[in-house]
């Protein structure tokens, strides 16, 4: 079985990497040049100036890189991304799965929820979440009632706030993709598992999972690089001892005017994150035909 | 009367149809922008409404204040605002940085002296004030600094003022025993030690809306706010009080930035904007003090009663040119401190 797998894959691979051909390109063209002109020139502009101001030269690296607070922003943004990620994850595998095998008049209703949330202002939902998890919030409120707790549990303001917060907006960015990768699978495959003595847990580690990896990973990848750039929701929900990366870069450059030092700390943020962007191409991108190989 | 006002509304929609064509911009147009919210409908409906019905220039508004987008619009020659609402420390360190039209003072008049430069006029002022919630606290009310740093006396969290800015410090120092008049230079070792006592009780508010939703929900029991802020609270039937001792002010100035295309008419919109009548109707509608002295004769006693500048005994004016010298250095201080 695992021959004839990647015996099929292989040449669909290629002839998806040379069939298009140059007529794709040319189609292509109106979108790189909206990239160049929108993203790539400002880019570019904000690296000139991490070099250029204020005099020319290396020092905004030097103090970025050199000083323990930055370091340690740059180290919250990546750990509270991760723990989004790790979190989206748990919860939003159940749900794509869910609305992958239900039938389809009840997981169009569960989609229009799910889309719902994302429609609504991203400012209106944060204090809502503030407002469900304070002190004196709802939250903490029922669980005094029920007498699960005998003093409310500090929720906002630190990591657990900023983790529900943001695991609560990028649910959607993950359950997209999975589902479109859940629905792909032939649910045959896990009847064939049954059939050959798997249990459950074996047909859901050894089968479901790694035909599931590539919407996994690239969900997982999109959330943790919208995590890395996120601004509102760190600021209203976390307490400053886990202050990311974008709210110090909107003190830089709309309080403090020191775009010399924003532009440094962003383009050092962008090539971290293509160099995991990277890693997850190398590692995860072949993960179908690796899967083959089981 | 109707003639005329026929004749200005003709003069609007060409105005209108200028603008429509592209053609370069008529001298009878600004735009204001401020910081959103109440304030700015305030500053709308008390300045811009009534300035543009005496001279016929539109004033379109803009929102709110970001200085990384002043600066680069004066950077890059293509100036869209032409009268701004900045904090004091910003207004000093633009002028610095040759950000800023210098102004025709001799149209400003009665203007207090301490809220004009010769590139910026005040706005209002306001006071950060000592703000608690009754519900929360036990006993006597807070009326002190030192009473935020009382985990004894008044149990529960503190909310302070996130950013790195004038304020914060000031009342660590004060609450520490630092005379009012030796405040500055700031002694940040001091203040940040000070701040250390509370430090695990803070929760920072990072705009006015959420200072006012951790107080009213009581989330926080104490906090420095702005007076405003707090007395909107009150309007709206909250449980909140708050303490004027000792009360920080500041004011927020009007600027016009380098490179404005309607300086004439910017000139004349700051001239009726500082003029008594306009602040006085703004302070009645804000709670927020007028920067111009002759204002408060054109005001009713009770609502005099109620502004920052009633409360003179105690009160300490943040010394905002220290600020706008100091900024970056006390920033790198104040984010490692925080981060910590």
């Amino acid at each position: 079985m695992s021959t004839a797998l990647s015996s099929t894959t292989v040449p669909v691979r290629r002839r998806f990497k040379l069939g298009p051909g140059a007529r794709g390109i040319k189609l292509l063209i109106p979108v790189l040049l909206l990239l160049a002109v929108f993203f790539l020139v400002p880019v570019l502009a904000l690296l000139l100036r991490s070099i250029m101001e204020p005099v020319p030269g290396l020092q905004n690296y030097v103090e970025l890189l050199g000083s323990q607070t930055y370091v340690r922003v740059f180290f919250n943004t990546f750990m509270v991304a991760g723990v989004v990620t790790l979190i989206t994850l748990l919860v939003g595998f159940p749900t794509a799965w869910l609305l992958a095998i239900m039938p389809k008049r009840w997981s169009q209703v569960m989609f229009a929820i799910l889309l719902l949330s994302m429609w609504t202002n991203l400012l209106a939902r944060t204090y809502a979440w503030m407002v469900l998890l304070q002190q004196t919030g709802l939250v903490n409120r029922v669980l005094m009632a029920i007498g699960v707790i005998d003093e409310p549990l500090t929720l906002v303001n630190n990591l657990i706030g900023v983790t529900i917060g943001m695991t609560y907006i990028m649910l959607p960015f993950l359950v997209l993709p999975l589902h479109a990768t859940l629905r792909a699978i032939d649910p045959s495959t896990l009847r064939a598992a049954a059939i050959c003595g798997a249990s459950r847990w074996q047909a859901l580690r050894l089968v479901l999972l790694p035909l599931a990896l590539p919407g996994i990973a690239s969900g997982a990848l999109m959330v943790f690089v919208m995590s890395l750039g996120y601004y509102v929701t760190p600021a209203l929900l976390g307490g400053t001892g886990y202050m990311m990366l974008a709210e110090l870069i909107a003190q830089l450059v709309q309080s403090l005017l020191n775009w010399g030092l924003a532009g440094a700390a962003a383009f050092v943020l962008l090539v971290v994150t293509l160099g995991l962007y990277a890693v997850q191409l190398r590692y995860l991108g072949g993960g179908r035909s690796g899967m083959g190989d089981r | 009367m109707n003639a005329t006002k026929q004749i200005r509304s003709h003069i609007v929609l060409a105005a209108g149809i200028g603008m429509l064509a592209a053609m370069p911009a008529m001298a009878e147009n600004l735009v204001f922008t401020s910081w959103g919210g109440s304030t700015q409908q305030a500053q709308q409906k008390f300045w811009a409404a009534p300035f543009t019905a005496a001279n016929g220039i539109n004033v379109a508004m803009d929102g709110p204040t970001d200085y990384g987008k002043f600066k680069a619009m004066v950077e890059s020659g293509n100036v869209t605002w032409d009268v701004v609402d900045v904090e004091g420390d910003f207004a000093y360190k633009a002028a610095k940085e040759g950000l800023l039209e210098p102004l025709d003072l001799s149209k400003l008049k009665g203007v207090d002296p301490r809220f004009l430069s010769p590139n910026a006029v005040g706005s209002f002022y306001y006071s950060f004030v000592l703000g608690y919630n009754k519900q929360a606290v036990k006993g006597a009310a807070p009326a002190v600094w030192s009473d935020l740093f009382d985990m004894k006396k008044y149990p529960g969290k503190r909310t302070l003022y996130k950013w790195s800015a004038p304020g914060v410090l000031e009342i660590a120092l004060l609450a520490d025993g630092v005379a009012a008049n030796k405040l500055y230079p700031l002694d940040l070792d001091r203040a940040f030690k000070k701040l250390d006592t509370i430090k695990s009780q803070i929760v920072w508010w990072s705009g006015g809306a959420q200072s006012q939703q951790l107080l009213a929900s009581g989330e926080a029991s104490i906090g420095m706010f702005w007076n405003g802020r707090i007395s909107a609270l009150q309007k709206g039937g909250a449980p909140v009080g708050m303490s004027w001792n000792q009360n920080l002010t500041a004011a927020d100035m009007l600027v016009i930035p380098k490179g404005s295309k309607n300086k004439a008419a910017a000139m004349k919109f700051l001239a009726y904007a500082t003029s008594p009548e306009a602040q006085a109707k703004f302070a009645t509608d804000t709670g927020y003090a007028p920067i111009n002295p002759q204002a408060k004769s054109k005001m009713t006693p009770a609502v005099v009663k109620t502004l920052p500048d009633q409360h003179v005994a105690g009160q300490i004016n943040l010394d905002m040119k220290y600020w706008a010298d100091n900024r970056d250095a006390i920033a790198k201080r104040w984010y490692a401190w925080q981060t910590q």
